[in-house]
């Protein structure tokens, strides 16, 4: 254990020093009404950016490998600094949105910043585990922050009442994942996933106890991806808290849960018998996706609450990735490609939809129902602008990021052949159930006049929201007009995992 | 009789099962949390017993250890969650917490 060795946790531990060092600014910090704030969120975007930057500066390094005391426990390669990038990614846009958002709606506390930086510590944590303790570690420590960061409006019953629920329900997920790894320890008498792999490739683990550990690890992390039918948390958690804060958690939280999802699958259970299409998880996975895309873009057709409607279009967006789950077995690198590309593109459309959200609220006259948006497009164009790229990526029209994300996830699924051709056509359809409510959104913006006696969304000013959408609106499209080099980086930390 | 592993994992297992189902079929906030915990324990007395039949780097048992620091700190939160619930509407029941639906 030396100095340079650490250097491969340098983006973990950038995010803890930083959330340490803001605790200590925001308590020192001149307070009342005439005090001049602190920037806490500059200050909490400049920490996720650093230890986004020191993510990269390790790829440029050459060699990934880390010494063994830290990949038994945190993986070090390519994909876990690909997650790293992606996860501080979507941080930032959260917290530059929060940045706004909090200043308008009159609840700027600082506790905030560092819950979220510990969040995104355990979301990195979680996707760059390669241990079952690190596994469990990892995704309660970004789910304590989550839980109370949902509850952050303690005014607020619908608050209060998203986070009960996403406590409860995310509690009760996390005790039957860790009741699988205990199985499967029992089973095999590993918790290190590559030990865990090897025991059932050699065939010396108890069968029975494998596939009951795996499935009610699955079950957990199906819980966590908000897979149907474990997807009901979903939409009272997204719907009760904050915007930005659904914002973090559409984002940085679904891909941290997808990224061990990969892992685990990847590197713990590939053997022939239980990676097998017919009998192994795969099935149970086709079937996770089929219901889950059609159960969320139906749910999200009838919402009347965008915010809402965003909650059961991410349970929607999970479906998709999920069907390159399916076919990990039999397109190893190209599906994990096709996942990673996935999630990034994800992320930045997301924070592009939630940002507008927040960009068309003002004090007192939130934004959240489709009623609110009534010709907002043809009072403020530029406002309406994001909002439009926004829902055409989330629906995956072409140029934007959306449209190459689906693209590969569904051509992966068509290359697997057999019975996953079926699985990317069900897909191709129910986004067309999504580009009904996505474009419902562009219409209530342009074609639509508020009700009378209706109040009236003004639109927010705020520096932090408008960079964010800025941003986010480059990736958005930058990603859909010239994705090779994206796809490039995926594919290069794919072919170290499988 | 031989006390075995698999007693040990049946003991686990019904525990496991009376905590999942008080979580599902009780209403009282309190009582879920309780259901929480006593699955969680379940988890770590298959933990301890699987370390005492494979000893190797006594991997379960410090995964027990791990379980009991995080279970404390989950209670925290989720005891401030259901305070923040109490406050604003003077029960501790599930059942009243209804603002958000389909």
């Amino acid at each position: 254990m030396t100095a340079a060795d650490m250097l491969y946790l340098a983006p973990l531990l950038c995010l803890v020093a930083g959330g340490l060092a803001i605790m200590l600014v925001d308590a020192f910090a001149p307070k009342g009404p005439n005090a001049q704030r602190a920037e806490l969120a500059t200050l909490t975007t400049v920490v996720l950016v650093a230890a986004a930057g020191l993510s990269v500066a390790l790829w440029m390094k050459g060699s990934t490998r880390g010494p063994e005391w830290i990949t038994s426990y945190l993986a070090t390669d390519r994909v876990a600094l690909f997650f790293d990038v992606v996860i501080c990614g979507g941080t930032a846009f959260a917290v530059l949105l929060a940045g706004g958002y909090l200043r308008e709606h009159e609840m700027e506390r600082g506790e905030f910043y560092p819950l979220v930086l510990f969040s995104a510590f355990g979301a990195i944590v979680l996707a760059r585990s390669t241990d079952m303790l690190t596994v469990f570690i990892g995704l309660e420590t970004m789910s304590l922050g989550v839980y109370s960061l949902v509850a952050f409006r303690r005014t607020s019953p619908r608050s209060a009442e998203g986070a009960l629920k996403y406590f409860l329900l995310g509690s009760f997920a996390a005790a039957i994942l860790l009741f699988g790894a205990a199985l499967l320890y029992g089973a095999t008498g590993h918790t290190d996933l590559a030990g865990i792999g090897a025991a059932v490739k050699s065939g010396h683990a108890d069968t029975r106890l494998t596939v009951i550990g795996l499935l009610l690890l699955l079950v957990g992390l199906a819980f966590k991806v908000s897979a149907v039918p474990f997807h009901q948390w979903t939409p009272d958690a997204y719907e009760g808290a904050i915007t930005p804060v659904t914002a973090f958690m559409s984002v940085a939280v679904k891909t941290a849960a997808f990224a061990v999802l990969l892992r685990v699958l990847v590197v713990a259970f590939s053997d022939p018998l239980t990676a097998s299409v017919s009998t192994g998880w795969p099935a149970v996975f086709a079937a996770l996706a089929a219901l889950t895309m059609v159960v969320g873009n139906l749910a999200a057709a009838v919402q009347t609450s965008v915010k809402r409607m965003l909650a059961y279009s991410s349970i929607a967006h999970a479906g998709y990735i999920l069907v390159a789950f399916v076919a990990l077995p039999s397109q190893g690198e190209s599906a994990v490609t096709a996942v990673l590309f996935y999630l990034a593109a994800y992320t930045v459309s997301n924070a592009l939809a939630f940002g507008s959200l927040i960009l068309i609220g003002s004090r007192g006259r939130e934004a959240v129902s489709y009623d609110d948006l009534a010709g907002i497009g043809r009072r403020n164009p530029l406002v309406a602008l994001p909002f439009i790229l926004g829902m055409l990526s989330l629906m995956g029209f072409p140029p934007t990021a959306g449209f190459f994300a689906k693209y590969y996830v569904f051509s992966v699924a068509v290359q697997a052949g057999g019975g996953m051709v079926w699985l990317a056509v069900l897909g191709v359809l129910s986004s067309v159930i999504g580009a009904y409510y996505y474009l419902r959104v562009v219409v209530f913006m342009f074609m639509k006049e508020p009700k009378e006696g209706q109040t009236i969304a003004v639109p927010m000013k705020s520096g932090y929201v408008v960079i964010a959408l800025i941003l986010s609106a480059y990736f958005v499209l930058r990603m859909g007009l010239a994705p090779g080099a994206y796809l490039e980086w995926a594919l290069e930390a794919a072919k170290r995992l499988v | 009789m031989e006390l075995g592993l698999g007693h040990f994992i049946g003991l686990a297992s019904l525990l496991f099962g009376i905590g999942a189902v008080g979580f599902l079929v009780r209403r009282n906030l309190l009582i879920q949390l309780m259901s929480i915990e006593l699955m969680l324990n379940a988890v770590n007395l298959t933990l301890i017993a699987i370390n005492r039949w494979m000893p190797g780097n006594h991997a379960g048992q410090v995964f027990a250890f791990f379980n009991i620091a995080i279970a404390a700190a989950g209670a925290a939160v989720g005891l401030a969650i259901v305070i923040s619930v109490f406050r604003l509407k003077k029960s501790v029941q599930s059942d009243s917490v209804d603002l958000l639906k389909h």
